[in-house]
């Protein structure tokens, strides 16, 4: 017996996205760091500040914490990195 | 009524029964389980009853932008085993999935590896046969297996929500088979669950929430109310320590022998959750008991809660008819995710909530 | 990323409509890693930062 039976998945796909234009260079810079505040995160980031600052001339490292650590950055997140020149964010536990 | 629009899903054909298993299967299409094959038949025989046309949005995952349309959710209701009459629970569970505050991205995508547990109120229950006595935490009835399962599959199917891919989920449960659960509202003293939450009382309802796997307790030694929200506050104290720190939505499942005890001393739903709201409650520094001194650090005096407010509470009645047994179902990971609850049928020409600008660098 | 998220990394990637999304990738756990440790992984890593924010 035959059956025609259908497909059960979104079959849609995203859009495309583009990268955001490099920097020329980091001197003098401001650098965001988005985090999710979970403990394990701080120490690596608090190390990553200090080396950008002191190794690659970063002027400024902006820490900005997301309100829910599960969700996807906020209006609040979006609207302070207009202000800064890069972001550096992560995933991880 | 008018004719549906045709369905706009690509088809496959299979020459057996087997064939269709191993198409969906080899595709990742299921959960491990045979499934039922989804025809164009069976599927509009789903919307028709829940008078949607195939197209109609049902509502956007808002994280990853997916549109969620009646015919996909009704392409994996039908692979679960739901028939029509189920469809409109299952949609409705959606609807309230995709509610910003559940989180339904987060929940799913998590190593915490919680389930979707839905919680049926009102005469729906009825109509479809979903039992809310024995066994109600397994497979009590076929209506609340079926219905469970869909959502598993269109997380599966629409939200890519496999193990290892984005579902990173470290151990998951059994309930992310299928996790639904009728209330035995005919013999409860109880308002239902989803009048308490603000439903009209009358109304069939479907309350979502994200949940670990239950933790059964047992207290038939005493007949005082306090005794027994003693042992279920224990166990959420317990999850506090072992799993999970932080507040947010516990449920409680209370079966039948249980109940006639609050019953008989004039205890409501209300008067649970303020006593439990009370009970649940550890000091951070108990954690250095069960072998989290590491994390202790000098916040040892800080009280955490089990429950935001008492109104955190679910309170469940279901269960069989004997048994001190209760059960206790800890949230997925504090109050990042919210139950919602949401009435049936209740709003059928509603709009689905609009995307919203999500980047205002555009 | 840490190791054990790559690939989600990777589908989460593609889904929005970028799979070749450059990324770094540091060991996993952080949760319980020590101080040298993590000042280890945020050295090794700087490199691959600087050159991910100037070239891509």
């Amino acid at each position: 017996m035959t059956f025609d039976v259908l497909d059960p998945t979104n079959e849609k796909s995203a859009g495309e996205t583009r990268l955001a234009p490099r920097l020329s260079s980091l001197d003098g810079k401001t650098i965001g760091i988005v985090t999710n505040e979970k403990e394990g995160t701080k120490g690596y980031f608090r190390h990553l500040d200090r080396l950008l600052r002191s190794e690659l001339g970063v002027k400024d490292v902006v820490w900005c914490p997301k309100t829910n650590y599960s969700a996807p950055a906020g209006p609040e997140v979006l609207s302070q990195m207009k202000r800064w020149d890069a972001v550096v964010t992560g995933v991880g536990d | 009524m008018t004719e549906l629009r045709s369905l706009s899903s690509q088809t496959y054909r299979a020459e057996d029964i087997s064939a269709v298993q191993e198409l969906y299967h080899s595709k990742g299409w299921t959960d491990g389980l045979p499934i039922v094959p989804p025809t164009d038949a069976s599927v509009r025989a789903c919307l028709e009853w829940a008078a949607m046309e195939p197209d109609e949005l049902v509502g956007i995952e808002p994280v990853r932008e997916l549109a969620i349309t009646g015919e996909k959710l009704a392409i994996n209701a039908v692979m679960a085993g739901c028939l029509p009459m189920h469809f409109p629970v299952v949609v409705t569970a959606w609807q309230a999935m995709l509610r910003e505050e559940f989180l339904l991205h987060g929940i799913s995508s998590s190593t915490g590896g919680c389930a979707v547990m839905l919680v049926l109120n009102g005469p729906i229950r009825l109509e479809i046969g979903a039992s809310g006595t024995f066994n109600a935490l397994g497979n009590s009835d076929r209506a609340t297996a079926v219905i469970g399962r869909s959502i598993r599959l269109g997380l599966i199917n629409l939200m890519d929500v496999r193990p290892g891919s984005i579902d990173r989920s470290t151990l998951g449960h059994p309930g992310k088979f299928s996790y639904c659960v009728a209330e035995d509202e005919e013999d409860s003293p109880w308002e239902p669950l989803s009048t308490v939450r603000g439903v009209p009382n009358g109304l069939s309802a479907v309350t979502v929430f994200a949940a670990m796997a239950p933790r059964q307790i047992m207290n038939e030694w005493t007949s005082d109310p306090r005794e027994i929200l003693e042992t279920f506050a224990a166990e959420m104290r317990a999850n506090q320590l072992h799993y999970s720190i932080y507040g947010g939505n516990y449920a409680i499942v209370i079966p039948k022998q249980l109940r006639e005890q609050f019953h008989k001393a004039g205890w409501n739903k209300q008067n649970i959750a303020e006593f439990v709201y009370e009970r649940a409650r550890v000091r951070r520094g108990e954690w250095a008991q069960v072998g989290k001194t590491a994390v202790v650090r000098d916040r040892a005096e800080r009280e955490f809660k089990a429950l935001g407010s008492p109104d955190d509470l679910l309170v469940i009645a279901a269960g069989g008819p004997a048994g001190g047994f209760g059960a206790v179902i800890a949230p997925w990971m504090g109050s990042k995710t919210r139950a919602v609850t949401l009435p049936i049928g209740a709003c059928i020409d509603c709009e689905p909530p609009k995307p919203e600008q999500t980047s205002p660098l555009n | 990323m840490t190791t054990q998220f790559v690939t989600a990394a990777e589908l989460m990637a593609r889904v929005l409509g970028y799979p070749d999304y450059p990324f770094v990738i540091i060991d996993h756990p952080i949760s319980n890693a020590d101080d040298d440790a993590l000042h280890a992984r945020a050295s090794a890593t700087l490199d691959q930062i600087r050159r991910l924010l100037l070239t891509g």
